[in-house]
């Protein structure tokens, strides 16, 4: 039996192909151009990523635990409430005093963070008199310069924005967890409602927007110092932090050179 | 010797190497979204969706506009660092419609001052800190402190 299919049929429709295939880059201008009309209608206009350049600071002996920053995190990015999701939470340290006889300079450490320290800290867990010193540390993505979590990412979800900022996006992440195993210091986890990692974005939206963090916001002590290195001017708080301290990052060994950088920080803080 | 005929199976071969790699760079074309690589290995319009997120603390400039009086007050006491939405809770709400009594900050209570001013010994020596068992035995802490200019006595 002979064959339906002509040779003049099979160039045609190769022909047709690659008449729909030069129309391709048309309808992705097309498609860009309503989807960046479909997003950008609340967003903030006129911020260049590549202008800007966030770091914050944190100054351990302004915190006095009030756990305001923490419940503003909260409201303001509507983390879910529970014991195990924040964006940013504070910790208490507790140095105790040597045993007596040991010859140490210090004792044991404790470390906690009843609820984040969203409702304070109350009962110290041992006796006053045992206490050498205490102070309270918040915590919050450390801005790594080589980011743990982007390097495990496997659908290029999370990702280094151009301003410092270590981002997620929440259409793309598939909530594999990878990113919550990889960052060393416990900054992520997965929002049980979205099935997707969630993290500190430095309130991109607020500031964006000319605006600080929710949590540098309402810090009552500026114990949270925010902004711009590319833009700061000599007097700006960010600068004066980093011209009036001694400096340290977290956990430096591990070579993800964060940019969040804590004054005053106790060597036993990790 | 005739002139060099391709073999049909390394026709085919070819044909069918274009066909895939054709079709796998077609679907990438399809299915990457066109910001993808508009700054790194990320879709650019990721950025723009986080920051079109609304606000829900106004921040400082924004109380400003309308209570100037209350600002005059904090600027002179040992409150003027404090950011009004740290004890009045979040109010871009109430800046959007500041006629709508349901988002109007409340009045504060007790535990605001308490929050931050009762004793810890985690704290930090420089912060003011008080006992309240000890420190008074009254109803309000307003009843002696002004608190936009704490120093005050009322």
């Amino acid at each position: 039996m002979k064959s339906e299919i002509s040779r003049r049929d099979i160039l045609g429709g190769l022909g047709a192909v690659m008449a729909g295939l030069a129309t391709l880059p048309l309808a992705r201008t097309a498609k860009a151009a309503v989807q960046k009309l479909a997003v950008s209608a609340n967003a903030p206009k006129g911020y260049d990523p590549t202008q800007h350049r966030w770091v914050m600071g944190i100054d351990i002996n302004r915190c006095i635990g009030c756990g305001i920053c923490v419940e503003a995190c909260k409201t303001e990015n509507h983390v879910p409430m529970g014991r195990n999701y924040f964006r940013t939470w504070i910790e208490r340290y507790i140095i105790t005093k040597p045993k007596p006889g040991t010859g140490a300079a210090r004792g044991e450490v404790l470390v906690e963070s009843p609820d984040g320290g969203m409702h304070g800290f109350s009962d110290l867990p041992v006796p006053a008199a045992d206490v050498l010193h205490s102070f309270f540390v918040p915590k919050l993505c450390n801005l790594c310069e080589h980011s743990p979590c982007v390097q495990v990412c496997p659908v290029g979800a999370t990702f280094d924005a151009p301003d410092g900022a270590v981002l997620i996006d929440p259409e793309y992440c598939i909530g594999c967890g990878f990113c919550i195993q990889a960052c060393p210091y416990g900054c992520r986890f997965l929002n049980p409602f979205t099935r997707t990692a969630e993290k500190c974005t430095l309130c991109y939206h607020r500031i964006t927007r000319g605006l600080k963090p929710a949590c540098v916001e309402v810090c009552p002590t500026q114990a949270r110092i925010f902004g711009d290195l590319k833009n700061a001017p000599p007097e700006d708080p960010i600068r004066q932090f980093y011209q009036d301290n001694r400096v340290q990052a977290l956990k430096p060994f591990l070579g993800t050179d964060p940019r969040l950088f804590y004054a005053g920080m106790d060597k036993e803080v990790r | 010797m005739g002139v060099f005929k391709m073999p049909p199976q390394i026709v085919r071969l070819v044909l069918l190497t274009v066909a895939i790699v054709g079709s796998y760079l077609m679907a990438r074309t399809v299915l990457t979204p066109p910001s993808f690589r508009q700054y790194g290995w990320y879709r650019g319009e990721a950025l723009v969706e986080l920051a079109s997120r609304q606000i829900v603390f106004a921040g400082k400039p924004a109380c400003e506009i309308c209570h100037d009086e209350e600002f005059r007050k904090l600027a002179k006491g040992s409150h003027k660092g404090l950011s009004c939405e740290g004890c009045h809770g979040p109010s871009q709400a109430h800046s959007d419609d500041p006629d709508d009594l349901a988002v109007r900050p409340k009045k504060e209570p007790f535990s605001t001052c308490t929050r931050c001013h009762e004793f810890n010994v985690s704290r930090p020596k420089w912060h003011k800190q008080i006992v309240t068992r000890t420190h008074y035995t009254g109803d309000k802490c307003t009843d002696c402190h002004v608190p936009h200019s704490p120093t005050e006595v009322p």
